[in-house]
């Protein structure tokens, strides 16, 4: 298959979503995605993820704002003609169609030729690994089989907007690892601007150009992995991405995060900037390290520590220091959750 | 086995291994007196009373009459199946996309005909559609016609009748395969750019078809032996095979040529059954069955309704209307004073409903009719409530082929049962008593019993009994306190099958009973089939009340109990 051409732009302006009268699903969504970007929408269940993807494919409507696609309102567009590819979280699949006759389904409903269908199907497939499989039927793949299927059926039109709703989370965990790779790759070749929606942080750092961390039907923080992981806007932020311990700021009010792998705790401790007494809690081995846990002025922390740290032989309840560089310390703008 | 020296017991130990017997033993005699052996003693009939001949069949096969008959039969069967199927899906489509409150009023607008009387039915269709009838007149007054078109005694009346009666059939499996659908599936194929009708036909189509073949091969199974609603609403080019068999026995009195074409149809109904069996297996054919996706169920999302989506709630709706037409009908009518059958009704009256209850004749046939569906009742409800109770207590291959055997009164067509059951019990003066017609209901009747109390019991842990028994409770205590108690609703449920089965009846009646024991049914049959008049309908009215008592009192024991 033929790279696509540059993915298409999308923006989100004000989009709010009410059920019932009174859960807002949506709560005011503004969204920038650059063109050829993957963008997670990451978020507990209920965080109104899933309904914002659906509202971008169009099988939920919105109660006001707008979504554009390359500068388009698509609001009015009906779902058949927005050229959207969806992945679905059960794929999907129509169970009575072969894995060909599937993916050629949209060609067909845009009036391809059938000998054009042919070779873009045999390209799809083959972009995803399956192009011995044409003539089976669903049933007959693997899970991880029929994921690559609904990608390759999602794909082959060749969408303004890829839209995948929590793709892998059927899968066990070992599969799911192998097919994020294949995943990053593949995006990286084909540019499409997609749109990622899962649960799980681990996956939206690793597949991600931007996260949108969502909570209550609002956008949290939306930026790079990197911006989310080491300048969080929020404790939610901090504690929803990765493990976070807070500490009161050492000058003025409000406080400060500490990612574990940066809190230093005994002998490493002694030549931090900022230094603290601690009581020592426990010392666990988790094969590449210790994970320590001491308690500081009534805040109980956890420590990441190599493996070869001596702070794992004090006995629990011994007085340490604890410490940290201030250049590690996160400040939040706003101090309220 | 060897049983030790001084062990007398094997009896009761003998017992208690064939105490499912026991309970299969009633209801296996009674459809082998009343049900296997007249049909198999009229079957016989066909190959010729006096040495084996099959002449019958070679003239069933080339007189043109007779083929064209048969014709005739198939032609219409067909014409309902399409009918139902396709009328089906809107109604299916709407009850899968509405809110629970209309949900539950859809199913209950499919499932009235029912429950509705054969007669009731057609006298009400017939009023509809006839000459001078409800829809006639509406036409003529808003100006589409300037004469009145023949809507019934003709292939459209036919259609009108049996597809009204038979559609649940098809729109209950439909409903459910509908809900099995993935609603993502649909969402994918919305996506990768198919327009409403595309996705009908390519993904909604394909994905329920096994739900509405099903339901056609039932009405199809069904329409093949009908013969109430083509004798009435139909005209002399529309007689099916059961007319064509009531007509040999009644008139011609010609019973081998009767029992030659009750072979032909039993057998092709026992062919479509085995089929269906084989295909879709038994249970399929009381639980509708549908999808076992994981995902979402099919239902209306926020975007609401397509044009095509618009197009499948307008006529489901239009459906709905034609399904509870008759019954809108005919109730109101009954109230009114005019002896002309005003629809609406001019005025607020009692007066055929007195007329009903002054004369002796209608009163006499609705105490029958009453008394009838008492026995009935009991003799259903005790004998197939201990078959089903036995069943679950034998080998699992025999209990294989029983389930079927149960069922197969459900299946045959009643014009054998009714002509078998007339050949056995005319003789014998059986037909003179209500005891004939009672035996014979009880046989439509004691499979209904049988099948919601095997459904009853598939709720009922077994370990119930065991704790109970356990807890030093003999059998039969146990099954009074826990059992019985469990199973209840299932009993319940029987039971009303049971009385409308019997108090709907028109065929077996028309042959079982004389001028001195007919039933309300019968003789509004003989109304219908010269002149409806008033009387009729304050009897149909009354109809519809006994059934919805009835109906009513169910459901008030069943939401008692939960």
């Amino acid at each position: 298959m033929s790279p696509l051409p540059l993915g298409k732009p999308v923006a989100v302006r004000g989009l709010r979503k009410i059920y019932g009268g009174v859960v807002a699903a949506l709560d005011g969504i503004d969204l920038d995605i650059a063109p050829g970007s993957f963008c997670t929408l990451l978020g507990a269940s209920g965080s109104g993820k899933t309904t914002l993807l659906k509202a971008l494919a169009g099988f939920e409507t919105a109660d006001a704002g707008e979504i554009r696609v390359d500068g388009r309102d698509i609001g009015p567009v009906p779902v058949a003609k927005r050229n959207i590819g969806m992945v679905f979280q059960n794929y999907a699949l129509f169970p009575h169609l072969t894995v060909h006759r599937n993916v050629a389904f949209g060609l067909e409903m845009r009036r391809v030729g059938r000998a054009e269908i042919a070779a873009r199907v045999e390209a799809a497939l083959a972009l995803v690994g399956l192009d011995a499989h044409g003539g089976r039927l669903p049933r007959e793949l693997s899970g991880g089989q029929q994921q690559r299927v609904a990608l390759a059926r999602a794909l082959v039109i060749e969408p303004d907007i890829l839209l995948m709703d929590e793709p892998l989370g059927a899968l066990d965990k070992n599969l799911r690892q192998s097919i994020q790779i294949q995943l990053r790759a593949l995006h990286r070749r084909i540019g499409a601007t997609t749109v990622y929606v899962t649960h799980d942080q681990e996956e939206a750092l690793f597949l991600s150009d931007t996260i949108a961390l969502m909570d209550r039907g609002r956008i949290v923080q939306v930026g790079a992995p990197e911006d989310l992981w080491f300048r969080p806007a929020n404790r939610f932020v901090a504690s929803f991405l990765g493990e976070c311990n807070f500490l009161p700021a050492p000058s003025g009010p409000g406080e400060i995060g500490l990612r574990p792998e940066k809190t230093l705790v005994g002998v490493r401790a002694e030549a931090a900037e900022i230094r603290l007494d601690g009581v020592l809690g426990a010392a666990v081995f988790t094969g590449t390290g210790y994970r320590v846990t001491a308690t500081v002025a009534g805040r109980e922390l956890t420590a990441l520590t190599g493996n070869d740290d001596p702070v794992a032989r004090l006995a629990p309840g011994s007085a340490v220091t604890v410490g940290y560089h201030p250049t590690n310390a996160m400040s939040f703008a706003d101090t309220d959750r | 086995m060897t049983i030790p020296d001084g062990f007398p017991l094997s009896a009761a130990r003998l017992l208690r291994r064939h105490a499912g017997w026991l309970g299969i033993a009633p209801l296996a005699a009674l459809l082998v007196i009343a049900f296997a052996v007249p049909v198999v003693s009229l079957l016989r009939l066909s190959f010729g009373e006096a040495g084996f001949t099959l002449e019958h069949f070679v003239r069933i096969a080339t007189v043109p009459l007779y083929r064209s008959v048969l014709l005739t039969t198939l032609t219409i069967s067909v014409l309902t199946t399409l009918l139902c199927v396709v009328m089906s899906y809107p109604v299916a489509y709407l009850m899968a996309t509405v809110g629970p409150r209309m949900r539950a009023a859809l199913i209950v607008v499919v499932l009235l005909p029912f429950w509705t009387s054969s007669l009731v039915r057609t006298t009400a269709w017939i009023v509809i559609l006839q000459g001078n009838g409800i829809l006639n007149r509406l036409l003529m007054g808003i100006g589409l016609t300037s004469e009145p078109v023949a809507f019934v005694y003709n292939l459209s009346g036919v259609l009108i009748g049996m597809t009204h009666v038979l559609m649940p059939f098809v729109v209950l499996p439909l409903y459910a395969a509908l809900r099995g659908l993935d609603l993502s599936t649909v969402q994918a194929a919305e996506g990768l750019g198919a327009r409403p009708a595309t996705v009908f036909f390519r993904i909604v189509v394909p994905l329920t078809a096994p739900g509405a073949v099903a339901g056609a091969t039932i009405v199809f199974m069904n329409a093949l032996g009908f013969y109430i609603t083509p004798a009435l609403m139909g005209g002399p080019a529309q007689t099916m095979i059961s007319q064509m068999i009531a007509d040999n026995v009644g008139r011609q009195l010609d019973w081998g040529f009767a029992a030659a074409l009750s072979t032909v149809l039993l057998g092709a109904t026992l062919v479509l059954f085995v089929l269906f069996q084989r295909v879709f297996g038994l249970d399929r054919l009381f639980a509708g069955g549908g999808g076992t996706k994981s995902g979402e169920p099919f239902r209306l999302t926020s975007r609401g309704r397509t044009a095509g989506g618009l197009f499948g709630a307008v006529m489901g709706f239009a459906v709905a209307v034609f399904l509870i037409a008759p019954i809108l009908v005919v109730f109101p009518m009954s109230l009114g004073s005019s002896p002309f059958l005003a629809f609406p009704p001019t005025d607020l009256s009692f007066k055929w409903y007195v007329s009903f209850f002054e004369n002796s004749k209608w009163v006499g046939a609705l105490v029958r009719s009453l008394e009838v569906a008492a026995v009935t009742v009991a003799g259903a409800v005790v004998l197939g409530t201990a078959a089903a109770i036995g069943l679950d207590r034998i080998g699992p291959r025999w209990r294989r082929v029983l389930e079927t055997v149960f069922v197969l009164p459900m299946i045959a067509p009643v014009i054998i049962l009714a002509v078998g059951l007339y050949y056995l019990f005319a003789p014998v003066g059986l037909v003179a008593s209500i005891w004939g017609l009672a035996i014979g209901h009880t046989v439509l009747a004691a499979p209904y019993v049988f099948i919601t109390v095997r459904a009853a019991l598939k709720t009922f842990d077994p370990n119930l009994e065991l704790a109970a028994i356990g807890l030093g409770a003999p059998w039969g205590t146990m099954a009074r306190r826990i059992l019985v108690p469990v199973i209840l609703p299932g009993i319940l449920a029987g039971a009303v099958f049971a009385f409308i089965t019997s108090f709907d009846d028109v065929i077996l009646a028309l042959f079982l009973t004389n001028i001195r024991t007919r039933t309300l049914p019968k003789l509004m049959y003989e109304g219908v089939a010269h002149e409806i008049d008033p009387t009729i309908i304050a009897a149909a009215g009354l109809i519809i009340l006994v059934t919805v008592l009835v109906l009513a009192l169910d459901l008030v024991l069943t939401r008692k109990r939960s």
